[in-house]
């Protein structure tokens, strides 16, 4: 059998069409393809509302009953599930409207909105961790940022195919500590390059080779962040005393102000009373 | 092929994987049937690769062909494939290019007649590179064969009529008829066209899927060669 170009396009455009006869989805256009699935704009019929519906082969169904276990503001909620004529199976979720993180950093976002976005995924992972699911493929790939600033984190659990060297840690294996790992790559990866130095040490001390002199979870990496924010002393960072000094005089430039203010004011009145 | 409408029960036709993987089948008793599958899927990719490469006439690439997969394609192997370090597409295409390089340095001894003469080419003028010809055979021969499968499926399985919709509609080169036409020219209803179209389309591709998986190493080599074949 000898086929032709367009006779070839054809057939991998049809085979794989999955086959929602019976379903109450519509399918509408292709988002795009993972390592394990494809993943379709689709309509529910019978909620007259749009969905994303990910169609994968057989065998990983339990995907979406990790995700579908997973309730957080930082992961996307699954719908349902089901089995195509085909024997491959899918789950139909919320539809994010948004960016990748990695597209959403070429807009430029000021390095508050950046950290934000490794905040709410650190939130989501910590959630996570505390229903015993890794993630074990954090990545900007698996990040999405929503039109509204909403963070979703996607591909939970699942051993990416072709696996993003840069973000794994390097031990191989996957626990907690191999997810700070890739959280911190996420940190390095969305700083600008001049970002300060205390977030800097942050993401080195996360992405640590050692596991052990990592922080311990994320909730630890992202109090540090916190720290940072408030200009408080970063765990991550021992500072110089004039870096220090400098970081004080900034946390408390108000009150500095009041008291040189107050002593320029004594010296005046200094000066008015001896006279 | 066991008839997976009789192999298995229940509804909707689903295949069971009667394929077993390279590995498995190297590894057992079964090398000879893993070598024809090799050969049916491959050497037609082996053989245009060949021929881009190193710009040979059409005899001459038919016959370094010939001579890797009657030389080349020992049971060692299958025994040397390392699914870690390179997928079996990727192996075969290396062991081809040493094969071909022996030759190389075997007809330049000989100085005249018995070696081939090569002239290296590392890309065709329109950009395709002979790794992306390669490819590209290869995707086009999966298809066929994922073809064949599906009409030997429905001769066995009498299901003539859902064959020449398919082959009428999904396999028609110029103009597609349309779903009334066929449902006249058959006649059947034209739900039936469509659902006659959509088994045979994912009873292909379940073919197809089981093609993949006797020419690869797992579950993991299987999922990645999938996507390429959609990428
Ligand atoms: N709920 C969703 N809403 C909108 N787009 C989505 C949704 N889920 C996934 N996508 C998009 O679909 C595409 C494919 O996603 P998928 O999760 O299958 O794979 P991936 O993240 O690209 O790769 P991998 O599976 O290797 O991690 C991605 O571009 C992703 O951003």
């Amino acid at each position: 059998m000898e086929l032709s170009d367009s006779v070839l396009q054809h057939l991998r455009e049809v085979v794989d069409l999955p086959d929602l006869s019976g379903t109450r989805y519509e399918l509408e256009s292709e988002i795009g393809r993972g390592g394990i699935g494809v993943v379709y704009a689709a309509r529910d019929r019978d909620l007259d509302r749009r969905v994303a519906l990910k169609v994968m082969d057989a065998g990983w169904a339990g995907e979406a009953r990790l995700i579908a276990r997973l309730e957080h503001p930082g992961i996307v909620p699954v719908h349902e599930s089901g089995t195509l004529p085909d024997g491959r199976v899918f789950y139909a979720m919320k539809l994010v409207a948004g960016k990748r993180a990695d597209r959403y950093l070429e807009d430029h976002p000021s390095l508050g909105e950046r950290l934000r976005v490794v905040q709410r995924v650190g939130e989501a992972l910590a959630y996570a961790h505390s229903c015993g699911v890794l993630h074990r493929d954090l990545k900007p790939q698996n990040v999405m940022v929503g039109a509204f600033g909403e963070v979703y984190v996607m591909d939970w659990g699942v051993d990416g195919v072709a696996g993003t060297p840069a973000f794994r840690a390097p031990e191989g294996g996957f626990d907690q500590r191999s997810d700070v790992f890739s959280l911190g790559a996420l940190l390095q990866f969305v700083l600008p390059a001049d970002a300060p130095r205390a977030l800097c040490a942050i993401s080195a001390k996360a992405m640590h080779a050692d596991p052990a002199a990592r922080y311990p979870d994320a909730g630890a990496m992202l109090a540090d962040i916190w720290r940072f924010q408030e200009k408080l002393a970063v765990e991550a960072y021992p500072e110089s005393i004039g870096e220090r000094v400098r970081r004080f005089a900034k946390r408390n430039e108000v009150m500095l102000w009041l008291l040189a203010a107050y002593a320029a004011v004594r010296f005046f009145l200094f000066f008015i009373g001896t006279r | 092929m066991v008839d997976p409408d009789t192999a298995i029960g229940g509804a909707g036709d689903r295949f069971p994987s009667t394929q077993l993987s390279l590995l498995e089948a190297a590894a057992g008793a079964l090398p000879n049937e893993a070598l024809e599958r090799v050969i049916a899927l491959y050497w037609k990719p082996v053989y245009a690769f060949l021929r881009f490469k190193w710009r040979l006439d059409n005899e001459a690439a038919k016959d370094l062909t010939q001579g890797f997969f009657a030389n080349a394609l020992e049971r060692d192997f299958f025994r040397r494939f390392d699914p870690a370090k390179a997928g079996f597409r990727t192996y075969l295409r290396m062991a081809v290019e040493r094969f071909a390089a022996n030759e190389y340095a075997a007809g330049r001894r000989q100085k005249r007649g018995g070696g081939v003469e090569f002239a290296e080419m590392e890309e065709r003028s329109d950009g395709e590179s002979p790794e992306d010809v390669y490819f590209r055979e290869w995707r086009r021969q999966l298809f066929a064969l994922a073809i064949d499968d599906l009409r030997a499926h429905c001769e066995a399985s009498g299901r003539l009529t859902e064959w020449r919709v398919f082959e009428a509609y999904d396999l028609a080169d110029e103009s597609r008829p349309s779903y009334a036409d066929l449902a006249r020219r058959h006649e059947i209803a034209e739900t039936s066209v469509t659902n006659y179209l959509a088994w045979a389309r994912r009873t292909m591709r379940a073919l197809l899927t089981d093609r993949l998986r006797g020419v690869t190493s797992g579950e993991r080599e299987l999922r990645e060669e999938m996507r390429r074949v959609w990428s």
